[in-house]
């Protein structure tokens, strides 16, 4: 056993291993729910729609969507954070903007601001501060023009949102290929996130996504939208689904 | 072969030029540069094509990726190891641990298994006594799956390595692979009911094994 | 007494002259030489006594025994793995987290308190004492973290691993920690170490 950390020796804002962080907590920080794993000092962990969160936090919090998820940790201290054992880094923005996939956010600084990207899963990080995300697997940094299967994006800084890109030699080979572009996609051969322009694009180390809990909720509000036809097609669709 | 790049534990960067097609499992590619295009290919060669449909499970989709470019191949954040090989040496590998190879390396299918022939392969493949394997040779590149990693224990003549079937990964040199049932072996291996069988490796070379007792 | 040694972080390799060692049943991917394997009960060391203790307090830990001359190569689940030395000591652990350990080693069974309605864990816990290596597993490489008398430590109990020490052992529950778990944990409380000791934990929740 290696001799073991305390309050004076464990890392200040930085990595203890791959899998774990130590944040030097003096105030405020923004905490996924659950992501705690040990602290030292006093700390105490709100959720984000109890009534005492005060206006500056609300106003760097913009997603109604996943507020539930999140959590304000306040207090002074030394706090361990992990999240399933996933690989975690964390990034410094400078007056910067990263938009990175929801469930793979684990905490951030008050004084950056947060706002949910059109694109479905992901939310955008503006300003200046430290933020944390979790990856399955180490993040790999790459640079546009590049394509990526979409469950094995993390996040994007700089560059424009993506667009999808469908291998059309693909499809045309394989006659079930097409038929299934039709109805779903099945792989990441099939259609890809295309990003160009200047910027830098974080790949994980795996296609294995993490459950995003708000994927659900968005797909309900949605749903109550549909026709009594469109509802019935669904619940077919749903039976075969889970019947794979 | 120049080219296969380990960027980290889970994930290989692979060159793709005219002449140098990579044959992968279907849904490893994770991302891309340059102008590559993937086409499905379907296994048929060995005894999974004539197994196929007895075995339906047993044959794993691949695809080929072709053109000009990189391409970043990961599975599942289970963790890559890079064999690169040489002419007139082979290697073994479970069928389903094969991430991605040269399409210029051959390949053929071996089933190991207490019972040689179709007859031992269907009945081993359908009661789980058997493994199917691939083997590949030429001059160039494999990557393989493991689940935590690969470990390479050597086997010299005169020293036989017993191996827990489902933390086999492969092996290479020259070296034969007996399956046999062992006493006591269920208690080791955990297996609740059934015969379990035990893979004892003899010879001259490299076993492979993950650090996993559940294949993945 | 026999030599504990890791191979990379999930492996553990272990070398007997003739000698025993315990592990969870199942683990072992690979051995050379001459080994036999049986079944070593619940580890409550004591027997009859000690299985109907583990059933009682539901406190699992199937372990085998793994007796000869040679190498035996043990793994679970691609999980790190942690060598830890007790030196006339006990260290306690979580049954779930156990891989090895050598057979001179006592196990058993305690009472640690009231913890609460929890899915999986009891008010019991698994101790291991004596001289000799345990190995423990880890879902991401374990941190062992200090306590001292002027730094008490918080921990989730899904990311606790073992402990050692002269330590104290009590239950958070104050209402805005509630609020810190996420949806899918069932832990509405965490576990407060005060004394002096080391607390292993791992990067993960269970």
């Amino acid at each position: 056993m290696d001799a073991p950390l305390s309050p004076v020796t464990l890392p200040v804002d930085d990595n203890i291993n791959p899998y774990a962080f130590c944040v030097d907590l003096q105030g405020e920080w923004f905490l996924h729910k659950g992501k705690m794993i040990a602290y030292y000092g006093q700390m105490r962990f709100e959720a984000l729609t109890v009534a005492s969160v005060s206006a500056l936090v609300a106003a760097h919090f913009s997603s109604p969507l996943y507020a539930d998820d999140w959590v304000v940790a306040t207090g002074v201290g030394k706090l361990v954070l992990g999240d399933r054992g996933f690989d975690i880094n964390s990034y410094d923005l400078d007056d910067g903007n990263l938009t990175v996939r929801a469930a793979n956010l684990l905490a951030f600084e008050t004084r950056l601001e947060l706002l949910q990207s059109i694109v479905p899963g992901f939310l955008t990080l503006l300003g200046t501060g430290k933020f944390l995300a979790s990856s399955n697997g180490p993040v790999i940094f790459a640079e546009p023009p590049i394509r990526v299967d979409p469950e094995a994006l993390v996040g994007w800084a700089d560059c424009p949102s993506p667009s999808y890109h469908y291998d059309g030699h693909w499809m045309t080979q394989n006659l079930v290929g097409l038929l299934r572009g039709a109805i779903g996609i099945v792989s990441g051969e099939e259609r890809q996130f295309d990003f160009t322009g200047a910027g830098t694009v974080l790949i994980q180390s795996s296609e294995k996504t993490m459950a995003d809990p708000a994927a659900l909720r968005m797909m309900e509000q949605q749903i109550t939208a549909l026709s009594q036809a469109e509802k019935v097609h669904l619940h077919r669709f749903l039976g075969t689904q889970l019947t794979q | 072969m120049p080219g296969y790049v380990q960027v980290n534990s889970k994930v290989v960067q692979v060159p793709v030029a005219p002449g140098r097609e990579v044959l992968a499992r279907r849904g490893a590619m994770l991302a891309y540069t340059g102008q590559v295009t993937f086409r499905p290919v379907t296994a048929a060669q060995g005894i999974p094509g004539m197994l196929g449909r007895v075995v339906a499970g047993e044959t794993v989709k691949q695809m080929v990726a072709e053109g000009s470019g990189q391409v970043f191949y990961g599975h599942l954040g289970l963790h890559l190891t890079v064999i690169d090989l040489t002419p007139g040496e082979s290697l073994q590998v479970e069928a389903d641990r094969l991430l991605c190879h040269d399409a210029s390396l051959t390949s053929s299918v071996h089933f190991l298994g207490q019972q040689g022939g179709i007859r031992g392969a269907v009945r081993g493949a359908v009661s789980g006594q058997g493994l199917f394997t691939t083997q590949l040779a030429g001059d160039g590149s494999a990557v393989v799956l493991a689940h935590g990693g690969a470990i390479g224990l050597q086997v010299t003549p005169g020293r036989v390595v017993a191996v827990d079937p489902q933390a086999y990964v492969g092996h290479r040199g020259q070296l034969s692979v007996d399956v046999t049932a062992k006493v006591g072996w269920r208690e080791a291996v955990g297996r609740g009911s059934g015969e379990a069988i035990q893979l004892r490796v003899q010879g001259q070379g490299v076993v492979y094994v993950q650090a996993s007792e559940q294949k993945f | 007494m026999a030599r504990f040694r890791k191979n990379g972080s999930r492996i553990v390799e272990v070398d007997l002259a003739g000698e025993s060692v315990k592990s969870l049943a199942g683990a072992m991917i690979a051995y050379e030489g001459e080994i036999s394997f049986k079944k070593a009960g619940f580890g409550g060391g004591e027997g009859i006594r000690g299985a109907i203790k583990r059933k009682a307090t539901g406190e699992s830990l199937d372990l085998m025994e793994c007796t000869g001359t040679g190498t035996v190569y043990f793994a679970h689940d691609a999980t790190e793995i942690e060598l830890v030395p007790l030196a006339s000591e006990t260290l306690q652990v979580e049954s779930s987290s156990l891989l090895a350990l050598d057979s001179g080693l006592k196990t058993n069974v305690t009472f640690t308190g009231l913890r609460g309605a929890s899915a999986g864990q009891g008010l019991f816990t698994t101790t291991v004492s004596g001289n000799g290596v345990v190995a423990v597993l880890s879902d991401g490489p374990a941190i062992s973290l200090e306590v001292a008398p002027q730094y008490p430590l918080v921990v989730d109990p899904d990311a606790y691993v073992a402990s050692k020490g002269q330590l104290t052992q009590s239950f958070v529950t104050d209402v805005s920690w509630r609020s810190a778990i996420g949806k899918g944990s069932g832990e509405a409380f965490s576990l407060r170490f005060d004394g002096s000791g080391v607390v292993l934990i791992q990067p993960a929740e269970r």
